[in-house]
């Protein structure tokens, strides 16, 4: 049986309040399989620390988090379901 | 020649649209799966508190009389060729859509639950999952209550902590709560999911000593001894499980198959509320995209919306919503917000609590539109202050 391929899912959050995002980080993670990358986009700036203790307790890290003219892009390898 | 308009769902908002149209313009029908109207916010209090308000009237009484009413399911939704087809086997044409089939329940998504929900009832699904579950409460003599929402998406974001709040009200009545441990697990990073009303919450919770575990992702529960375990392996071992089931949208097959997100619900505009892509399909409610709470309130706001674009009138929906928050003990608070100005938290108070209950009585009215004036006042005087976007 062959490994389905990792997949890259965009998570387009941007004009999404507290707590858009992290409702769609956590929709995307169950949908989601090891190896997998989530990159979320959104413009409420408590994506931030959000996405940090998100990261710290499911496991899995964050590759990057960036912010530039308002958007923050934060990419999210899956390493543990 | 008038315009035909093809409301699917007789729900909160596909009624009250209904009801708002005028009958010299319009030929408006609603096509609803159901010929009965639950009051969904009932099911808190017949599930938590055993109350036998009459939560279901018969959806044709809460329509004006012009408004056609079929009963039957809708199937497949071509919004290409402006059909609605049915489970009854009939092809429905409109020159204007509106889709308001709002969402349920779908416990198959987590193994384990569909059992949990069959034994012990749920408050999200029906009257009789709510009556199922307080019988449990009813002969719950102590040990452990592990409560909260499945998955991120909710019908009602501030139901789970209501729930929670309640069944510690129960317990301290009863002369239970010292033999009980309550436990309350979220997916969020913070018992509310909206940090500003979090403030409100988390003190509450950590006063009434229940124990919270957040970013608990459910992924399976045992039936047989009740254990709930999360994607990350944490445990939670309880003796009676409340779980707010996943959520989905109706059924439905849309043409073009794009018309639904990766969730199930249908694309639309925040502002315009039409559905992506389509000139003649509107959607209101908990159905839609909306990033906004699933809120009957917001289903209302949003039917008035699209009644007045289909009237003729530039109209835009600004994201509002207004839910109250049972805080237990005869107190309440009020979550309120719009797409520009984030979530304030209110002062918990007995007023908020009255006005929570009268609106249980004011529900059917509401229906008709016979409150609007009062509730335009009422929501204007509500307004929260826009911040800076996104300061939530
Ligand atoms: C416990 C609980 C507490 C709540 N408390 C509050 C509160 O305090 N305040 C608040 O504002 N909201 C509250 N809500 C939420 C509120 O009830 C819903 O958000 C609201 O009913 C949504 O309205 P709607 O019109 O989008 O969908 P619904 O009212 O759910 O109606 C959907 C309709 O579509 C029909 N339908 C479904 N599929 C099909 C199909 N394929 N074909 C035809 N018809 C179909 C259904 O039969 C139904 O009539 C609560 C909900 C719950 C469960």
């Amino acid at each position: 049986m062959s490994t389905p391929a990792v997949q890259h899912t965009l998570v387009d959050s941007r004009g999404s309040s507290c707590p858009g995002p992290i409702t769609d980080l956590s929709m995307a993670y169950r949908r989601s399989k090891v190896g997998d990358v989530i990159e979320l986009w959104a413009t409420d700036p408590g994506v931030t620390s959000d996405a940090r203790a998100w990261s710290d307790r499911t496991g899995n890290p964050i590759l990057s988090l960036e912010e530039s003219d308002g958007k923050i892009v934060v990419v999210i390898e899956i390493q543990r379901r | 020649m008038r315009q035909r308009v093809l409301i699917l769902g007789g729900g909160s908002g596909g009624t009250i649209l209904a009801n708002s149209l005028d009958p010299r313009r319009f030929d408006v029908t609603v096509l609803s799966e159901s010929d009965q109207h639950l009051f969904q916010p009932g099911l808190l209090y017949a599930a938590f508190q055993g109350s036998r308000a009459r939560l279901v009237r018969d959806e044709r009484r809460l329509l004006a009389r012009h408004v056609h009413f079929v009963v039957d399911t809708a199937t497949v939704v071509d919004l290409e060729q402006q059909w609605v087809e049915t489970a009854g086997g009939e092809r429905m044409r409109y020159d204007a859509l509106v889709v308001g089939t709002g969402i349920r329940t779908d416990p198959g998504q987590i193994p384990g639950l569909a059992e949990i929900g069959a034994r012990v009832g749920d408050y999200h699904s029906s009257v009789a999952r709510a009556r199922t579950l307080w019988e449990h409460l009813d002969g719950f003599r102590g040990g452990t209550i592990a409560l909260g929402q499945a998955t991120a998406i909710c019908k009602c974001p501030p139901s789970p902590i209501e729930g929670i709040l309640l069944a510690d009200e129960l317990l301290r009545r009863r002369g239970l709560r010292e033999q009980s441990r309550l436990v309350f697990f979220t997916p969020y990073p913070r018992p509310y999911p909206a940090e500003p009303m979090n403030r409100i919450v988390e003190p509450i919770l950590e006063a009434r000593g229940i124990e919270v575990h957040t970013f608990f992702d459910l992924d399976r529960i045992d039936p047989e001894g009740a254990t709930l375990t999360s994607i990350e392996g944490e445990t939670i071992d309880c003796d009676l499980p409340i779980v707010v089931p996943p959520f989905v949208g109706a059924p439905i097959t849309y043409v073009p198959g794009d018309t639904l997100d990766e969730n199930g619900f249908v694309r639309t505009d925040q502002r315009t509320l039409r559905v992506l892509g389509s000139d003649t399909a509107f959607a209101i409610g908990d159905a839609t995209s909306l990033p906004t709470s699933k809120s009957g309130v917001g289903a209302h706001l949003e039917a008035k919306v699209v009644a007045r674009t289909l009237s003729g009138h530039q109209a835009n929906f600004g994201g509002r919503t207004h839910c109250p928050l049972d805080l237990a003990g005869g107190r309440a608070t009020f979550v309120a917000g719009s797409y520009d100005a984030p979530v304030v938290p209110a002062p918990p108070s007995r007023l908020k609590h009255l006005m929570k209950m009268a609106f249980a009585r004011l529900y059917w009215l509401s229906l008709r539109g016979v409150l609007d004036p009062a509730f335009d006042v009422y929501f204007r005087l509500t307004e929260p202050p826009v911040t800076a976007p996104g300061a939530g």
